[in-house]
């Protein structure tokens, strides 16, 4: 095992105290998320997942967990380790969009400020200049290209601003 | 690839007031501001009556993605343009995203009767990377269990595009962001699988699967010790060498890990 992410590390002697339909069915209403309840456990999706013997828990466990409504899912390390190459999405037997849903639990995991550092960064990065790295300009000049053509940041910024990447948070 | 393409005959426009795609990333924290800000580059074309031809599969996955949910979901159709209509921009569906080796791949002919130079002997381990080819209903591109369209392009020039048991799977680069270990994890494995086949370079069609197997892996060793360094080099500069075109446009001398053990065989 090497690094991992997030605290929640086993099921060995968890209890859990609530099973929450509510979460199964906001889950089931984000993109992706319509044929989540179809999940029959094949675990196909981990036989073929990148990252399945370096998480703690795999991704048919995470389908599990949002199945049974367990909100404990957002703290799995799958969550975020999940290199989104969408083989799971690509072989599930039931047509999931498996991938698609673990983008979804991100997004809810971002607004509870449960997420890596490079991401806020990169948010950050995307507001201010539009994106994500800056061109170098030396490799550019090298190869004799042109400038990287301009963009007006004022322009994505008011998309931004009108939809509130800045200020995401629970309970939105 | 604007050498390869000039020798095509294929006309690029830079795309003036283009952002970032937003790729995976911007998707992770926030679909509506993923959706918009995908959105708009699309808007931003179609506005001009162009298409989008990118040489990434991270722009490539995420604008076609971003296309096929604007495209299904009425919903996220209106909201998007909803925060485009300031801007004077409105989606409807009009431009089409390309990836270049998609548009390559319709000039598989032309590029076959240019090869000057053949390749033989160059056993290529190709990585067509995970967002060319999956999810295969939003992308349409190959086969997502067996590409070969790229593979195809790759033995115009007499080189060989082997087998390996690892192809398919991921580099490892999206994962840089959240944790480098785990990135690096993955793109060794994929290593020891291209050694297994006794490739002598590894191919991509995607700058950041690229910046996995030319910058990350400089210095990698396996657990023995060997090293686990391939040379690697971008699908254009593979047919350009082939179809004559100087090592210098082609941007060669920027590889990062010395293509020395394939100079013969490259020609140069």
């Amino acid at each position: 095992m090497t690094e991992t992410w997030g605290k929640f590390k086993s099921f060995d002697g968890k209890k859990f105290e609530a099973l929450d339909p509510e979460f199964t069915r906001e889950v089931s209403s984000m993109l992706g998320g319509e044929d989540l309840t179809a999940c029959f456990q094949c675990s196909k999706c981990s036989a073929g997942c990148p990252v399945s013997d370096k998480v703690n828990i795999q991704v048919h466990e995470i389908m599990r967990m949002l199945l049974f409504g367990l909100k404990e899912v957002l703290e799995t390390d799958m969550v975020w380790l999940c290199t989104t190459c969408y083989t799971c999405q690509e072989r599930c037997p039931q047509g999931i969009d498996i991938t698609d849903i673990i983008f979804g639990l991100k997004n809810m995991a971002f607004k509870k400020e449960i997420a890596p550092p490079g991401y806020i960064a990169a948010r950050k990065s995307l507001y201010d200049i539009g994106r994500l790295y800056e061109p170098t300009d030396w490799e550019r000049e090298d190869l004799e290209l042109d400038d990287v053509p301009e963009l007006n940041v004022e322009d994505t910024r008011k998309m931004f601003d009108k939809i509130g990447l800045m200020k995401l948070k629970d309970g939105d | 690839m604007r050498a390869v393409a000039k020798e095509l005959g294929i006309n690029l426009i830079d795309f003036e007031g283009a952002s970032c795609c937003g790729t995976v990333v911007l998707k992770s924290i926030d679909e509506s501001s993923w959706l918009a800000l995908s959105g708009r580059n699309i808007a931003l074309a179609e506005n001009r009556g162009h298409d989008i031809m990118t040489p990434c599969n991270g722009c490539f996955g995420s604008l076609k993605d971003t296309d096929h949910v604007l495209h299904d979901d009425e919903d996220n159709r209106k909201k998007v343009n909803t925060v485009l209509k300031p801007l004077g921009l409105e989606y409807t569906g009009k431009a089409k995203i390309r990836h270049l080796v998609e548009v390559l791949y319709e000039l598989k002919d032309d590029i076959r009767k240019r090869i000057v130079k053949p390749l033989n002997g160059l056993r290529i381990a190709f990585h067509p990377g995970c967002h060319l080819i999956r999810p295969s209903n939003v992308v349409g591109f190959d086969d997502p269990e067996l590409p070969r369209k790229v593979d195809e392009l790759l033995e115009l020039t007499g080189a060989e595009s082997v087998a390996w048991g690892l192809k398919l799977s991921c580099c490892g680069s999206p994962l840089l962001i959240s944790s480098e270990d785990v990135a690096t994890k993955i793109l060794s494995e994929k290593m020891i699988s291209a050694k297994q086949a006794n490739a002598n370079c590894v191919v991509t069609n995607c700058p950041a699967c690229h910046t996995q197997f030319d910058v990350q892996l400089i210095g990698m060793k396996d657990e023995s010790g060997e090293s686990l360094e391939l040379p690697a080099l971008f699908v254009t500069q593979i047919l350009g060498l082939a179809m004559g075109i100087d090592p210098e446009p082609l941007g060669l001398e920027l590889n990062r890990i010395s293509l020395d053990p394939i100079a013969d065989l490259l020609g140069f």
